[in-house]
């Protein structure tokens, strides 16, 4: 009887540990439309819009996508998706357009920032700092 | 009953000069930004200066409030906010309510929309004496980039009505107190904004007091406690201490003087902390009623005597 209880309790501490972690689900590839592979960045790659784009990224980003970009955010935890290291060429070999897609339009855990970001220079300026994480 | 409504010219004619420095000092709309963004139209002739100049500037504050204040800021075009404010006992009973925290509270529920561009509507609900209150927002003018608008102007204006089940109002229409406010704000810098906000309360029913005086035809001479207006005036600052932390200052002070019973000045501080949808301001000051009319009218507490309080103000931003 004492042994069959103490099998009991050893599963039910198993699933609440089990339970306690997270698995994310492998990234499903993301699509971007042939318009924005070939859409120019216009604002240019210097200090004022890397400075802005910073300001922004601690606002809206840094919470899922951490402080130098590699997911690790206090949010990213609770996400279906892992946010995605941005320091690898994953991203870094993404053009800025296909970036401003996915910015603006988002997907599932990455929320549309079309309206949270109104103003398109804004969101270049998000990539323009998001360059920065390259290693 | 003729009306006297004496003004304390000493602080308009203060509130006058820091408008004047807020337009005319050179340079002094300018965010480092927008210079760098300025030398940066200088070295391209093919970019576009003068849509960049004529652009607005950003992040004046980063809420629809500033402490007990409204700030100039109008969100876009189909927000919802929802604000959720507390504000505690004062502080000087100290542990006996441990600083105010197990004091009575005052709390508010506001629910906003931006229904077209630089309108804000809302409707909210506040604990003391259950006030209901509906308000409006506008934004006449938005502080542009290369200076040609030196400042942000919005038209603020409140309706409340105190619906708890009491004697004191014969009149429904006694329940009501109205509120107006100009607030006129400047981005100084990357790190600094400030703003000045006149504001005029209109309450409907005021006390009488005898002044012990007999009229010609032998009647008891009657006087109004205060005055149904009450003219005062804030100043807000907002200080970026960094990218997602800010330091909150603001001052009230009355300007029409009453019969008896003046209003205090309320004098407070804050912290606030921003992310993507939410504000949170944390505060010490001594307004206690978030009601924009009733603050400024009846607002006792003072600062003088450590008559402070705690306080948060919490929103909630989602869009449409």
């Amino acid at each position: 009887m004492k042994s069959k209880m103490l099998g009991v309790i050893t599963l039910v501490i198993i699933f609440i540990v089990a339970a306690s972690f997270k698995f994310f689900q492998e990234p499903k590839p993301w699509p971007v439309p042939d318009k924005y592979n070939k859409m120019p960045n216009p604002v240019k790659n210097e200090a004022a819009s890397i400075s802005a784009g910073k300001a922004i990224w601690a606002k809206h980003c840094q919470s899922c996508h951490g402080k130098t970009g590699k997911g690790d955010g206090t949010k990213a935890a609770e996400l279906d998706t892992h946010p995605g290291d941005f320091t690898q060429a994953s991203t870094q070999s993404e053009t800025d357009g296909a970036l401003f897609y996915k910015t603006s339009e988002g997907r599932k855990d990455m929320p549309s920032f079309k309206k949270k970001i109104p103003d398109e220079e804004d969101i270049w300026n998000v990539i323009n700092y998001i360059r920065t994480f390259k290693k | 009953m003729k009306t006297h409504i004496i003004i304390n010219y000493r602080i308009i004619i203060t509130a006058f000069i820091v408008l004047c420095l807020l337009f005319i000092t050179p340079g002094f709309g300018q965010t480092d930004q927008q210079q760098n963004a300025q030398s940066q139209n200088d070295e391209q002739p093919t970019a576009s200066p003068k849509s960049s100049a004529r652009k607005p500037v950003k992040n004046t504050f980063e809420s629809i409030w500033i402490l007990d204040n409204q700030t100039v800021m109008v969100p876009i075009k189909k927000t919802f906010e929802l604000d959720f404010m507390h504000r505690f006992g004062t502080i000087d009973n100290g542990y006996q309510d441990f600083f105010g925290l197990f004091a009575g509270t005052n709390i508010r529920f506001g629910f906003n929309y931006v229904p077209i561009d630089k309108l804000l509507v809302g409707v909210s609900f506040t604990e003391y004496n259950l006030t209901w209150e509906g308000y409006a927002k506008y934004a006449l003018l938005k502080q542009t980039q290369g200076g040609s608008i030196p400042v942000s102007v919005s038209y603020y204006v409140n309706a409340a009505v105190d619906t708890k089940k009491q004697g004191d109002y014969p009149h429904s229409s006694d329940r009501w107190m109205f509120f107006h406010q100009l607030l006129i704000a400047r981005k100084i810098s990357d790190k600094f904004s400030f703003q000045v906000a006149p504001s005029l309360t209109h309450v409907n029913s005021v006390q009488g007091f005898y002044t012990g005086d007999t009229t010609a035809d032998g009647k008891s001479v009657l006087e109004k406690e205060m005055h149904h207006d009450h003219f005062a005036i804030a100043f807000s600052g907002k200080v970026k201490l960094s990218n997602t932390l800010g330091l909150l200052l603001n001052y009230d002070q009355p300007i029409t003087k009453h019969n008896v019973n003046n209003p205090n000045p309320n004098l407070s501080a804050g912290l606030e902390i921003n992310t993507s949808s939410h504000t949170f301001q944390i505060l010490l000051g001594n307004y206690h009623y978030i009601t924009p009319s009733r603050n400024n009218y009846y607002n006792h507490n003072n600062y003088k005597d450590g008559q402070w309080l705690i306080g948060f103000n919490l929103t909630r931003l989602w869009n449409f």
